[in-house]
């Protein structure tokens, strides 16, 4: 009789962190898709209905969320190039692959601390 | 010089239920002792209950491929000297555990062979050898050296996930003929690999080049394989 091992795990390594993280961060888009469309879907009630819905979404917090959201996106988004070129280019690389995610990485801070930046100021002001 | 502990995964299907770990003090008797050094005394001195695989001890048979402090390695190369202790030695993950150390390698293998790890060469026959050039000799570098030691396979978890993927070795296996100048059976090569089952599975988590004991680089050949599937369709 054979008996399977009690765990399947592997060292965390920079590479694995990554697509867990690009996993997740999926997940939470698609999350976020589905509510997109739920509150479009109010649109086919009529304008009333429709502008009660938005209501809801235009607290504080949900406006603070919102950067969350551009977060997600351009990790989900700018990650998903670098595994692009992953596929088709030389970059699949144990010596250079941690490089190429900290360029990467670079990007989508400053991407966010921009965008968040202003979206947080529209958020005070108004 | 000192003595190491060794806290090793046990699994007696004719006795236990279940695998548990069991600690074994090894005495470093000489500069540059390996793990396998240490499994072996541990199996010849204190309790030859102890089952691994074992054959070449020099990196090359690929038998004695161990999960050693969390990371696949291959015992026979791995020095004492570099690991933190106590030196855990677990078999491959995922990999169902026939006793001990020794897991079933029949799956993995068998995917191996599903690919024609063969040549499969123009026909007819030249009379004499098939030539090669220096370049494209130069393109299976890093490619042939592979030692089936299943260490890149266990360690992906698309191979965990997906019982019917083929996993980073076979993969690697099957481009080093794709790239092969002598070799005409790209194609059907190529059609086994392209469903949800074949190259797409992978998701480039890069622990199959963390693994390799040899240096090779199963991402990359997977990355070859996707090219050329993509550009065989336009």
């Amino acid at each position: 009789m054979k008996a399977y091992q009690p765990k399947r795990h592997y060292r965390w390594h920079p590479g694995f962190v990554v697509w867990v993280l690009h996993r997740l961060s999926g997940l939470g888009l698609a999350g976020y898709l589905i509510l997109h469309i739920w509150v479009l879907s109010h649109l086919m009630r009529g304008e009333a209905e429709f502008k009660r819905v938005m209501d809801t979404f235009e607290s504080p917090l949900i406006r603070l969320m919102e950067i969350g959201l551009l977060g997600l996106v351009l990790f989900h988004g700018l990650n998903g190039i670098r595994i692009v070129l992953m596929d088709y280019g030389p970059m699949a690389n144990k010596e250079s692959y941690v490089k190429y995610l900290a360029v990467t990485f670079i990007a989508i801070v400053v991407l966010f601390l921009i965008g968040g930046a202003a979206m947080l100021q529209t958020l005070l002001i108004n | 010089m000192g003595k190491v502990t060794f806290t090793i995964l046990r699994f007696d299907p004719e006795k236990d239920k279940k695998p548990h770990y069991q600690d074994y003090e090894v005495e470093i008797r000489r500069p540059g002792m390996m793990v396998l050094d240490g499994l072996n005394q541990i199996r010849w001195e204190q309790d030859g209950t102890l089952a691994y695989r074992r054959s070449c001890r020099e990196g090359v048979c690929g038998s004695d491929a161990l999960n050693i402090n969390g990371v696949n390695r291959l015992g026979c190369i791995t020095h004492l000297e570099d690991l933190k202790t106590p030196v855990v030695i677990q078999p491959l993950p995922s990999m169902p555990l026939i006793k001990d150390l020794i897991v079933d390698l029949n799956d993995f293998q068998d995917k191996f062979f599903l690919c024609k790890p063969f040549l499969i060469p123009k026909k007819p026959l030249p009379d004499l050898e098939q030539l090669q050039s220096p370049e494209d000799r130069r393109k299976l570098d890093g490619l042939y050296e592979c030692i089936l030691c299943a260490s890149c396979s266990s360690s992906c978890p698309s191979y965990w996930a997906d019982p019917e993927y083929l996993g980073p070795s076979a993969l690697l296996n099957i481009w080093r003929f794709v790239v092969d100048s002598r070799d005409v059976g790209a194609d059907e090569r190529l059609q086994l690999l392209n469903d949800r089952h074949g190259v797409w599975r992978c998701h480039t988590i890069l622990n199959c080049i963390e693994a390799c004991p040899k240096g090779l680089n199963p991402t990359q050949a997977i990355g070859g394989l996707k090219k050329a599937l993509v550009s065989a369709k336009f």
